[in-house]
């Protein structure tokens, strides 16, 4: 820099101004923080501490009781077992519309259905399945009547894990449509050619090539799908009441009224299901980013 | 042989969503013995208390929806328009409510805003209906704030927005007049799906010991036989609804922008 | 006996035939490009070579082995596609060996045969990559390795360039044409771009609504073409409307210049319109209307290229254009000036149909 700069006049510096855009984001800022962020950290906060408020591991300890152990298993096993039914059926669904050879139009409508369908939940999903495969139900009663086959007989009950499983797939098959069509989509056939034209089956472009490609949106949205059968309160609360122990029905019973009697071993089980949810959601999210990478 | 397959398996598909579908109704004809009848339907709409919690849901999704539009339309604007470096950040907590179970937030509503603390939104009735409407509105954030902020990306809002001040509007204006109505149609469609979750929420109503539509339906399904099925008919063509009108909004918006 | 024939080859899609008797013999080794507008048949052809098409009818062999029954996988061709269609899930390494693998070749000789491939494009470098890393023009060129890698015995290109940038375009085709030279595959190249084909090719075949309008060398179809249609889509050209004077001494009329051309026009009646054609590069300005053929008209507009000026001029009824080297001693004729273009007789073309 020359020395005469300095005898330049000084540029006039610009007033200083508090940066008050950021108070635009300010209302959002607090709604979240209140509503979303601290509620979540009293809870997390209060799963390591005792009830006078010092630090403790005690009551993460209490979850690895039998009982809750095992209302965590049958939670994640009811997850699981949708979640992976949802995947397959839902893909094979999506696969058939988009890679079958169906006729166009159907495309349009199963897209609409599977879009409300996956949002039926809640208590009157518990209804509907009560009406078709409880005891007095139209496919219980037909297929002993019609057919002799006695669901009851066999082991079948709609109040039970399998009951569950089969009433969360009404909403876990069409979620799983909804987010795996893109993906076939994103399947281009010239993949599928240029595989063809260096010599490769039809089974070995499958093995090599989609099924790669497909995997992580799969993985993804099995990930997704546990999460959200994991959560699921109000369907398991209408169809069983309090005859099935899974976690969000104990943390309901426990909200209510301390079943546990230990109000910090509520906050215990209650981290518990951020963890495993946030585990899946974290897993979708970052498979997601990895297929999309791949189908820009 | 190809095709055989595909059908096969759209057939399984469709056959998981029809049979419940087709279960429920049957179910709710069946109240009067041996002949179909509306009688289910009869009762659940003479019930008074039908009548008061699905008026109470309706006020509640439409507080919600009002809420959720002063709140997110501002703000998804604002971040795009100064803040762009905010949005990875914004995106990301507006996915949480996906993540933590609606149970556990409202665990946490309880535990923090009870009687002895120092906000006791639990200690009245208004304070309770307040406290459950940010809670259904924290419930359709990760819908309401991605349906406006793609409904923004497609306009262009600093040109609008410079146009807009060139011309002397101030804020509140270029919010109301100009922003808005160019993203109706995404707010719309929020509002709507805001609507559905809302009218059938249970967990956070029932936790809050409010009298909603969402635990009505759970209580009459705990003592009654017929009548659950009337509902969930009618909870179905509501979500129908609903999600009708999205569609047909968005099919609007379409023939608005090819005409234009 | 040639290495790839198509014989009475058709192709109907419903109602619509989008390739109508279509017969070619190509030597081993050679360079063919297929040149036409969009629609025209040249796409359903080179599918139909690889097997993803199947014949309406005709039959399509290689190398004295018909096709018929092969399905695409049977045929050992390599094909380069338009949007590349590499693997995003393979690396570029990966997506070299994958015809070999599918094979069964040994690990050893797969590696080594990536390794040369990625020597031949000059991508041995990014042989970790993932094509989501890569411009098109690298994406391409893996591609065409891919294609090469298990030694097909015809090499496919469908429209390999049209979708990077100009500049690599010319760069790329140029490698293609240096490697196809090199190994001596015998290549079909499908192009809409003239100067591609014109460029890189031993023969073009330019392809008018399902047939082949003209099979012959670059040289050939530019400079003589067979129909109006090669002539107008293969460079630019000028259209003069004439009107036949007498036949026998093959000799026309321009408004009211006559001339004689160098092609016989004895199938005219004296009076017949007659439809002639000239590139704008064949003729030279000159002070009189001496020498071998000459046309004189009024210049509407010159227009400064650079390298070229580009002059329109009008002879009474239908206006041309000519193209001259710029001479910086020279000036561009004005717009008004009244000029003579000079050119040789067999320059001007008499276009049949």
């Amino acid at each position: 820099m020359s020395s005469d700069s300095s005898a330049a006049p000084q540029p006039t510096r610009a007033p200083f101004r508090l940066p008050l855009h950021w108070l635009g984001a300010l209302p959002f800022a607090i709604f979240v923080l209140l509503f979303l962020i601290l509620p979540t950290m009293r809870i997390v906060i209060g799963a390591f501490q005792t009830p006078e408020g010092s630090f403790t591991l005690e009551n993460i300890r209490g979850l690895f009781t039998t009982s809750i152990l095992s209302a965590y298993w049958i939670s994640i096993k009811i997850s699981i077992a949708s979640a992976l039914l949802g995947c397959l059926i839902g893909f094979s669904v999506a696969a058939a519309v988009v890679l079958g050879g169906l006729p166009k139009w159907i495309r349009g409508p199963l897209l609409t259905f599977s879009g409300v369908a996956s949002n039926f939940a809640g208590v009157p999903l518990a209804f509907a399945f009560l009406a078709t495969l409880g005891p007095v139900g139209l496919l219980t009663v037909f297929l002993r009547t019609e057919l002799g086959i006695d669901l009851r007989a066999l082991g079948f009950n709609i109040l039970s894990f399998w009951g569950l499983t089969v009433t969360y797939l009404f909403f876990q098959i069409p979620l799983m449509i909804l987010i795996i069509t893109p993906a076939l989509d994103g399947l281009k056939r010239e993949w599928r050619e240029a595989a063809q034209i260096l010599g490769a089956t039809n089974a070995q472009y499958w093995r090599l090539v989609a099924f790669p490609i497909l995997l992580p949106s799969f993985l993804g949205t099995l990930a997704l799908l546990f999460a959200n059968s994991f959560g699921a309160v109000a369907t398991a609360i209408a169809l069983t009441g309090s005859s099935l122990s899974i976690v969000p029905i104990l943390l309901f019973a426990q909200i209510r009224g301390d079943v546990l009697g230990n109000p910090h071993l509520g906050y215990a089980l209650a981290f518990g299901m951020i963890v495993i949810t946030g585990i899946a959601n974290t897993i979708y999210i970052w498979l997601r980013a990895r297929s999309e990478r791949w189908l820009k | 042989m190809k095709k055989l397959w595909a059908w096969g398996a759209l057939t399984v598909g469709l056959l998981y969503f029809i049979l419940p579908l087709l279960g429920m109704t049957n179910f709710s004809l069946k109240m009067r013995r041996g002949v179909y009848s509306l009688d289910a339907y009869a009762v659940v709409l003479g019930d008074p208390r039908f009548q008061e919690t699905f008026v109470f849901s309706i006020l509640m999704a439409l507080a919600t929806i009002i809420f959720g539009v002063l709140l997110v339309v501002p703000t998804a604007y604002w971040v795009r328009l100064k803040l762009p470096g905010l949005r990875p950040y914004i995106e990301f907590v507006t996915l949480l409510p996906l993540v933590i179970p609606a149970i556990v937030i409202v665990f946490g509503y309880i535990r923090l805003y009870n009687t002895s603390s120092w906000l006791p939104l639990t200690g009245s009735i208004t304070g309770t209906n307040i406290l459950l409407m940010f809670g259904y509105a924290t419930l359709a954030l990760p819908y309401m704030y991605r349906s406006v902020d793609t409904g923004l990306r497609s306009i262009d809002i600093a040109t609008l927005t410079e146009a807009a001040q060139s011309l002397g509007a101030g804020w509140t204006t270029i919010l109301a007049k100009i922003i808005l109505p160019n993203v109706l149609v995404a707010v719309l469609s929020g509002a709507f799906l805001t609507f559905a979750i809302v009218i059938g929420e249970f967990t956070m109503a029932a936790l809050l010991n409010r009298p909603a539509f969402g635990p009505y339906m759970q209580l009459l399904g705990a003592n009654r036989a017929y009548e659950p099925a009337a509902l969930a008919v009618m909870s179905f063509a509501l979500t129908w609804g609903c999600l009708g009108l999205i569609q047909l909004v968005s099919r609007f918006q379409k023939g608005v922008q090819s005409a234009a | 006996m040639s290495f790839l024939t198509l014989t009475h080859v058709q192709k109907s899609f419903g109602p619509v035939q989008v390739v109508k008797d279509f017969n070619m013999s190509i030597e081993k080794g050679e360079f063919i490009s297929f040149l036409g507008p969009s629609g025209c048949g040249k796409t359903t052809i080179l599918r139909m070579i690889a097997g993803f098409e199947t014949p309406s009818g005709g039959t399509i062999s290689i190398n004295g082995k018909s096709q018929q029954n092969l399905r695409p996988n049977q045929r050992n061709i390599g094909m380069v596609f338009q949007a590349y269609a590499l693997f995003p899930n393979m690396n570029v390494a990966e997506n070299v060996a994958f015809g070999l693998k599918v094979a069964g070749a040994p690990k050893t000789e797969i590696a080594a045969r990536v390794k040369e491939m990625l020597g031949l494009i000059r991508l041995d470098h990014l042989a970790d990559r993932y094509p989501y890393q890569m411009s098109g023009g690298q994406q391409q060129r893996v591609a065409l390795a891919r294609a090469l890698a298990p030694k097909p015995q015809v090499l496919l290109l469908d429209e390999p360039l049209s979708a990077l940038d100009a500049k690599i375009r010319v760069s790329l085709r140029e490698e293609i044409r240096a490697i196809q030279q090199k190994l001596g595959i015998t290549t079909v190249f499908v192009t809409h771009d003239q100067e591609e084909a014109l460029s890189i090719s031993d023969r073009i075949v330019v392809m008018n609504a399902g047939k082949a309008d003209q099979i012959g060398t670059p040289f050939e179809v530019y400079n003589t073409p067979a129909t109006r249609f090669v002539a107008s889509f293969v460079g630019t050209l000028n259209v003069i409307e004439a009107k036949v004077v007498d036949p026998a001494s093959n000799r026309v009329a321009i408004g009211d210049q006559q001339l004689t051309l160098r092609h016989s026009i004895a199938a005219f009646k004296a009076g017949d319109p007659i439809s002639l054609a000239m590139r704008p590069e064949t003729g030279s300005l000159a002070e009189s209307a001496e020498g071998d053929t000459a046309l004189t008209g009024k210049v509407v507009s010159a227009h400064f290229l650079g390298s070229v000026i580009r002059t329109r001029m009008d002879l009474g009824g239908s206006t041309i254009s000519f193209d001259m080297f710029n001479n910086p001693g020279l000036l561009p004729p004005a717009a008004g000036e009244t000029v003579t273009l000079r050119f040789a007789a067999s320059d001007l073309l008499v276009l049949l149909d």
